[in-house]
């Protein structure tokens, strides 16, 4: 039997992570979590999660980026799909896209908050789905 | 000449003085008379005469003598010569002495009048002319004033000043100007604007000015960037400068402002705008995330998770509440620093209070007070809302980041000039390298301790505004797991 999807939640908002944590382990899934974006790599290490949800906005306004391209450095962690969740999209009016800025911001998928639990769900499964095939 | 018209006569004989004093008299004239040059001399020195008649031969001082010394001191005065030797010598030889005319003797009455009325006339119009000389002189040094004037005026202002005839010429300009731009101090009158200025942003806005469709406006304004290394941001104005009488177009007046100062605070207020969106979108987004997983049962079916939800939910809605008030605190003291009300303060009664009112929290974790507070402290120049904010934030800090059972210190203690405050406590302490951000708005320490407590991050940021705004400095020190104390001080109000 082949063990459950496990993934990795980074946000420093507690309360997102409590929420779908909650929604995620309904739904079948292994959830470990991360707080900050120092903790990210810790805890990539220890966990060896199958996907990584992202949040953008942490320690830095930029904190997000800066994990990403640590992990798709690292020979052993470029493999692991990053969705990268921010809500600066509808703060700034600055909108990046996964089509247009994937290449730099060095993530698989991009999504804007607020995420409903279903979307997000759907979001995660489409690129798993992805990731398996390539 | 609204006067009475003053004339002397001076002759040795004095048929002949008195004689001209009545004819003269006659027309009106003021006369006085004299029997020699030194004599007449001595009257024209002593008061002002229009027009002299003068005897070429006389005892003591002779004629053409005394019109030598009258010259030196009236070069105005019209002089007559009387000649009994009605010869072209004497009449030149008089003549190149500073005569007017002459009158050979014998004469008559209207002879003399003739002659006389002509040297008055003479008079006057030379009056005149030296006049109107006088006038225009005056205006020209008015004009000559004036030009100094407005150059000074357009040298001492801030705003850089440009200004350019039809033919795109820079005319004149200003030391602002130049600095701004960082033109060539050694600018020549007259050369092209596009020569001296580098900058194509401003050429650009003054073309632009100069274009036709450019008189439906009667200015431009427009900003523009100068790259490094002015790295400024100027405002730049043109305007057409129209002839007041013909309407026509006499050329450009440029205004440059620099802005930069104001953009970046600008830069600042949106960042902060942007942040304040992001921390009232926070407490939002987890509300509606809880509220939706309930309704949807996403979470499963466990009632007490969905419990522990809502009081979560209710718990951000509190904080969303109290980030509103922080922030109407905030902006408050942004505008606030005019109208401030000040008053002499007694500190102590105001902590004292403060503890009062936070008690209930305290006893919640079990904490205990340790007060060690004088009852007459100096009396400290305050407002007595932001000491109570100031104080009700320090506090309540230090209850809500303290651990079970811990302990909440406050003292005061004034030296000479400030009065000092600690505010301790025995709680989680703060990273050193998180230490020189706590003050900064929207920063809170993420630390697995703090993760479930709510905060709105300006709780210290209001603090040290209020506390600068008093004049005072705050500190801090902090222990990782032993405890944090925050030491205000305040200066103390001095006794005149």
């Amino acid at each position: 039997m082949s063990r459950k999807t496990r993934i990795l939640l980074v946000d420093n908002d507690v309360d997102f992570i409590d929420l779908n944590k909650a929604v995620l382990e309904n739904n079948g899934f292994e959830v470990a979590v991360a707080y900050a974006g120092r903790e990210v790599m810790d805890k990539v290490k220890f966990e060896q999660p199958d996907i990584i949800v992202l949040d953008l906005m942490m320690e830095k306004h930029d904190t997000g980026f800066a994990v990403a391209r640590a992990l798709k450095a690292d020979p052993v962690y470029k493999n692991i799909p990053i969705l990268m969740l921010t809500a600066v999209g509808s703060e700034t009016g600055m909108d990046f896209s996964q089509e247009l800025d994937g290449y730099w911001m060095k993530t698989d998928d991009y999504a804007n908050k607020p995420l409903s639990p279903e979307e997000l769900i759907k979001r995660i499964n489409a690129l798993l789905e992805r990731n398996k095939k390539a | 000449m609204g006067e009475q018209i003053r004339i002397l006569v001076v002759d040795d004989e004095k048929g002949i003085r008195e004689g001209c004093r009545r004819i003269l008299a006659g027309e009106g004239y003021a006369v006085d008379v004299a029997e020699n040059g030194k004599a007449g001399l001595e009257l024209v020195k002593s008061q002002h005469y229009d027009l002299i008649v003068v005897d070429l031969m006389m005892p003591v001082m002779g004629g053409i003598d005394m019109m030598g010394h009258v010259r030196e001191i009236d070069p105005e005065i019209i002089m007559i010569v009387i000649t009994g030797f009605a010869t072209i010598e004497t009449a030149v030889e008089a003549i190149k002495h500073g005569a007017y005319d002459y009158i050979p003797k014998p004469f008559t009455p209207d002879n003399l009048i003739a002659v006389i009325n002509r040297g008055i006339e003479t008079r006057r119009l030379r009056l005149q002319t030296k006049r109107l000389m006088e006038e225009r002189d005056q205006k020209l040094l008015e004009i000559a004033n004036e030009k100094s004037k407005m150059h000074a005026i357009i040298n001492s202002m801030a705003d850089g000043v440009l200004v350019i005839n039809r033919e795109s010429q820079l005319v004149l300009w200003n030391p602002a100007a130049i600095r701004m731009l960082n033109l060539n101090e050694q600018l020549e009158l007259g050369r092209q604007i596009s020569e001296i200025v580098q900058n194509e942003d401003l050429i650009r806005v003054i073309k632009k000015a100069c274009s036709p469709e450019a008189s439906n406006y009667t200015s431009i304004t427009e900003e523009i960037e100068l790259p490094p290394p002015e790295s400024k941001t100027i405002m730049v104005n043109v305007s057409v400068i129209r002839d007041d009488e013909s309407g026509q177009d006499l050329g450009l007046v440029a205004t440059l402002r620099d802005i930069t100062r104001l953009k970046e605070l600008d830069k600042l207020k949106s960042q902060f705008v942007a942040m304040v969106t992001h921390e009232l979108r926070a407490p939002v987004s987890a509300i509606e995330g809880y509220l939706t997983a309930f309704l949807t049962g996403a979470a499963g079916s466990d009632p007490q998770m969905y419990r522990q939800m809502m009081e979560r939910a209710r718990q951000r809605a509190r904080s969303l509440l109290e980030l509103i008030n922080d922030l109407l605190q905030f902006s408050k003291l942004e505008a606030r620093s005019a109208v401030r009300k000040k008053e002499p303060l007694d500190i102590s009664g105001i902590i004292k209070n403060t503890v009062e009112l936070l008690k209930g929290q305290a006893e919640s974790k079990d904490l205990t007070f340790e007060m060690d507070i004088p009852d007459s402290l100096p009396l400290v120049e305050a407002d007595r809302t932001e000491m109570e904010q100031l104080f009700t934030n320090l506090i309540s800090n230090a209850i809500k980041y303290n651990v079970k059972n811990g302990k909440v210190m406050v003292s005061a203690k004034p030296n000479k000039h400030f009065l000092n405050i600690k505010v301790a406590d025995t709680g989680i302490g703060i990273e050193a390298d998180c230490l020189p951000c706590i003050f900064d708005e929207f920063y809170r320490v993420s630390c697995p301790e703090t993760r479930y407590t709510t905060g709105t991050g300006l709780g210290l940021s209001i603090v040290k505004k209020i506390v600068e705004s008093h004049f005072g400095r705050i500190d801090v020190e902090s222990t990782p797991k032993k405890g944090t104390t925050f030491t205000v001080k305040l200066p103390i109000k001095q006794k005149k």
